[in-house]
C-alpha cells in the first residue's frame, strides 16, 4: 500500500512539472510582449525597457521559467498587471465562489448519476431504462450554456424562484449565497450526469453478470440485496475512473458557466485574464487548474484502493 | 421419501433464433442423506438442471413439469418463496471458484452473509460462526483469518470458502457443479473428500454434477448419465459402471482418460465419439444420439426411446442397448 502511494506521488510531481514545462512553453511562443501591451502602443522605449527589466523579460526563458517554478513553489505566484494585486489575492477571492460550485456540481451529478445507472441497469430494457437512456442522450447531446440559459428562463424569468446571475457572497448568508449557486451548479452537473448514468448502467449490467453475484443470488439473497451488497460496488470502479476524468471537464465548463451566470469565480477571471493579455495571471491559473485536476486523479487511485482490495496489496497466505 | 423429485422436467431458452430445448423431460428421485451424481459432457443439460432446481435459470427459460423439493413444488414458488429456500435449504457449490466469490468482500463476510441474511443474526454472531464454518472445511484460525480477501487465497482454498458459504445454514441439499473443473489435481481429491467428509453421515443430499466418470464413481452411490437434454442412462452407481448399457455411455468410458484404472487396462487409447450433439432448436423426433450412436437401427428414428428397466434400480433409455458386463 505504502508503495503504491509512493508511486502515485511520484507520477503526480512528475505530471506536474511536465504540465508547467507545457504552460511556460505555450506562453513563450504566444505572439506579443506582455510589455508593450500594458504600455500601449505609444510608449518610449526606454520606458518598455524600464518594465521589461522589471518583469524580468530581459532574462533568458529558462532563467524565467525557473523562476516562476521556484515561485509557485514557495507560493509567491507573482502580481497582475490589470488588477494591481498578486495573483494569490485573485484566486483566494474567487475560489470561494468556484470551489462550493465545482463540489455542489459534483455532487449533483453523482446523486443523480450513480441511482439511475443503477435502476436503469436493474430494469434493463424496461420502461425506466428507456427513459433513463432517452433523457441521457439528450443531456450528453445538450451544451451546458443552453441548459443554463433555459434553466435561467424558467427559474429567474419565468417563476422567478432563484436569481439570474451575479453571486450574493457568504457574507450575505449561507442560504443566499447557495441560492446563486444553485441554477450554475444544476446547468454544470446535468451533462456530467448524463455521461455518468451511462457509465454506471454499463458497468452494473457487465457486474450483474458475474458469478459472485450469482453467488449472492444462490445464498438467497433477493435480487435487490446482491445488486447493492454485490453488483453496485465492483460496478463503481469504472464510475469512479469516470469522476476523475469528468473533472476537468467540470473546470473547463466553469469558464462558460461563470460567464453566463456572471459569477466572479476562477472560470470568469481566467477569461477575462486571457482577454486583457493578463499573462502571469493565465499562466499561475492554468497551472493551478492542472494541479487540481492531477490532484483530483490522485485522489481517485486512492480510492480504487478503497474500492478494490486487490490494489492495496497485501499477499498469499502460504 | 424423496428430498428431491424432479418430474418430466422440460427447459426451453426462448432465443432469437427461436425457443431452444435444454431439457427433455428429465425425472429423478433424491432422498435425504444420498448422493446422486449427474454426468455428460459440455451442453448436456447438467448445469441446466442444477440452475433449475436453484430457481437461477437465465430469465429467457420456460420451464415445464414438476421440481419436488420437501413436498413443495418450486416451479409453483415464487420469487420470495424461492429466496427463503436458497442457501438455506439447498445450496449450491460452483465451478469456479476464482470468479465465484466476490473480489471486494472479505471471505468472513462472505461466509457469514447467509447467516445473516436468513436467521437474522448479528455481525458478531455470524462471524463467529463463520469462522467455525472456515475450519470445517478445512481453513483454520489464525492462518486463515476472515479478514482475507479472495484474491489472498489459492484456488482449492477459495473452493473451500465456497463450501462453507454452501454448508452455512446446514441444508438438506448440497448442489456441487462441477466443484473441481477448475482446479488443479491434488486440490481436485482434497475438495472431493471434503465434499464426501461433510456430506457424510449427515441428512444432507449431494447432487454432483460432473462431466468426469471417474468423480462419479468414487462420490456417489446413485449415477444418472444425461446427453443432449435427456437422460440416457440411470442407476447405483456400481451397477451401471459394471453393465453399462447405453451406447452413449460406453462411449463416455471409453473416452475418460486416467483415474478408471481399476476398470480400464493401461495403455488403451482413448476414444472419441464422432458426430455433433444435436442443436437444441431443431432436436431429431428419434432418440437424441441416433445421428453420432454405433448401433443405431431403423426404428430409432420415430420416435424417442422410452426408458426401460434392465433389472431393478437401473434403467435405460435405449432401444438396443449392451447387454451384459462392460468389457474392460
Amino acid at each position: 500500500m505504502a508503495l503504491f502511494l509512493l508511486q502515485r506521488l511520484g507520477t503526480l510531481l512528475i505530471t506536474l512539472l511536465v504540465a508547467s514545462l507545457l504552460v511556460f512553453l505555450v506562453m513563450e511562443v504566444l505572439p506579443g510582449d506582455p510589455a508593450a501591451i500594458i504600455l500601449g502602443v505609444n510608449a518610449r522605449a526606454d520606458t518598455l525597457a524600464a518594465l521589461r527589466a522589471e518583469m524580468g523579460l530581459d532574462r533568458p526563458a529558462w532563467e524565467r521559467y525557473l523562476l516562476w517554478l521556484g515561485g509557485l513553489v514557495t507560493g509567491d505566484l507573482g502580481r497582475s498587471y490589470t488588477y494591481g494585486v498578486t495573483v494569490w489575492e485573485l484566486v483566494a477571492e474567487r475560489i470561494g465562489l468556484s470551489l462550493p460550485l465545482a463540489l455542489m456540481a459534483i455532487v449533483l451529478s453523482t446523486v443523480l448519476a450513480i441511482p439511475l445507472g443503477v435502476l436503469a441497469a436493474a430494469r434493463r430494457n424496461k420502461a425506466a431504462d428507456v427513459g433513463v437512456m432517452g433523457f441521457t442522450q439528450l443531456g450528453i447531446a445538450i451544451p451546458n450554456f443552453w441548459f443554463a440559459i433555459l434553466l435561467i428562463l424558467l427559474f429567474a424569468v419565468h417563476w422567478q424562484v432563484l436569481p439570474a446571475g451575479g453571486f450574493a457572497g457568504w457574507d450575505a448568508g449561507f442560504w443566499p449565497a447557495l441560492k446563486t449557486l444553485l441554477l450554475p451548479a444544476v446547468a454544470l452537473a446535468l451533462p456530467q450526469a448524463a455521461i455518468l448514468a451511462r457509465v454506471t448502467r454499463s458497468s452494473v449490467l457487465e457486474t450483474l453478470g458475474e458469478d459472485y453475484v450469482r453467488t449472492a443470488r444462490a445464498k438467497g439473497l433477493s435480487r435487490r440485496a446482491a445488486l447493492w451488497h454485490h453488483a453496485v460496488r465492483n460496478a463503481l470502479i469504472p464510475v469512479v475512473t469516470i469522476m476523475g476524468l469528468q473533472f476537468s471537464f467540470l473546470l473547463a465548463g466553469t469558464i462558460i458557466i461563470e460567464n453566463v451566470f456572471y459569477l466572479p469565480g476562477l472560470g470568469r477571471l481566467i477569461f477575462q485574464a486571457i482577454a486583457q493579455r493578463d499573462l502571469i495571471v493565465v499562466k499561475d491559473l492554468v497551472i493551478l487548474l492542472a494541479a487540481s485536476v492531477v490532484v483530483v486523479n490522485f485522489l481517485v487511485d486512492l480510492l480504487y484502493a478503497v474500492l478494490d482490495p486487490r490494489l492495496r496489496g497485501g499477499g498469499h497466505v502460504l | 421419501m424423496s428430498l428431491l423429485s424432479l418430474q418430466d422436467l422440460t427447459v426451453t431458452l426462448d432465443t432469437p433464433e427461436g425457443p431452444a430445448t435444454v431439457l427433455d423431460r428429465v425425472s429423478f428421485d433424491l432422498a435425504p442423506g444420498e448422493s446422486l451424481g449427474i454426468v455428460g459432457e459440455s451442453g448436456c443439460g447438467k448445469s441446466m438442471t442444477a440452475l433449475a432446481v436453484m430457481g437461477l435459470l437465465p430469465a429467457a427459460a420456460r420451464c415445464r413439469g414438476r421440481i419436488d423439493f420437501e413436498d413443495q413444488d418450486l416451479l409453483t414458488l415464487d420469487e420470495r418463496a424461492l429466496c427463503a429456500l436458497r442457501g438455506r435449504r439447498i445450496a449450491m457449490v460452483f465451478q469456479e471458484p476464482m470468479t465465484a466469490l466476490n473480489p471486494v468482500k472479505t471471505i468472513g463476510f462472505q461466509v457469514a452473509e447467509g447467516l445473516r441474511w436468513h436467521f437474522g443474526l448479528g455481525r458478531g454472531e455470524a462471524e463467529a460462526r463463520a469462522l467455525k464454518l472456515l475450519d470445517r472445511v478445512g481453513l483454520p484460525q489464525p492462518r486463515f483469518s476472515p479478514d482475507l480477501y479472495p484474491h489472498q487465497l489459492s484456488g482449492g482454498q477459495r473452493q473451500r470458502v465456497v463450501i462453507a458459504m454452501a454448508l452455512a445454514c446446514d441444508p438438506a441439499l448440497l448442489i456441487a457443479d462441477e466443484p473441481t473443473t477448475a482446479l488443479d489435481v491434488t486440490s481436485q481429491a482434497e475438495i472431493l473428500a471434503l465434499i464426501a467428509e461433510v456430506t457424510a453421515g449427515s441428512k444432507m443430499a449431494l447432487m454432483l454434477i460432473t462431466h468426469d466418470l471417474a468423480v462419479v464413481w468414487q462420490n456417489t452411490a446413485a449415477m444418472l448419465v444425461m446427453y443432449a437434454g435427456t437422460v440416457a442412462e440411470r442407476g447405483a452407481t456400481a451397477e451401471v459402471f459394471a453393465r453399462m448399457a447405453h451406447p452413449y455411455t460406453r462411449g463416455l468410458l471409453a473416452a475418460s482418460p486416467g483415474a478408471l484404472e481399476d476398470i480400464l487396462p493401461a495403455g488403451r487409447r482413448l476414444a472419441t465419439i464422432p458426430g455433433q450433439v444435436p442443436d437444441p432448436h431443431d432436436r431429431p423426433q428419434g432418440c437424441v444420439f441416433a445421428g453420432r450412436c454405433p448401433r443405431v437401427a431403423d426404428d430409432c428414428l420415430p420416435c424417442p426411446p422410452g426408458e426401460r428397466l434392465l433389472v431393478p434400480g437401473h434403467a435405460v433409455a435405449c432401444l438396443h442397448p449392451h447387454e451384459g458386463e462392460t468389457p474392460s
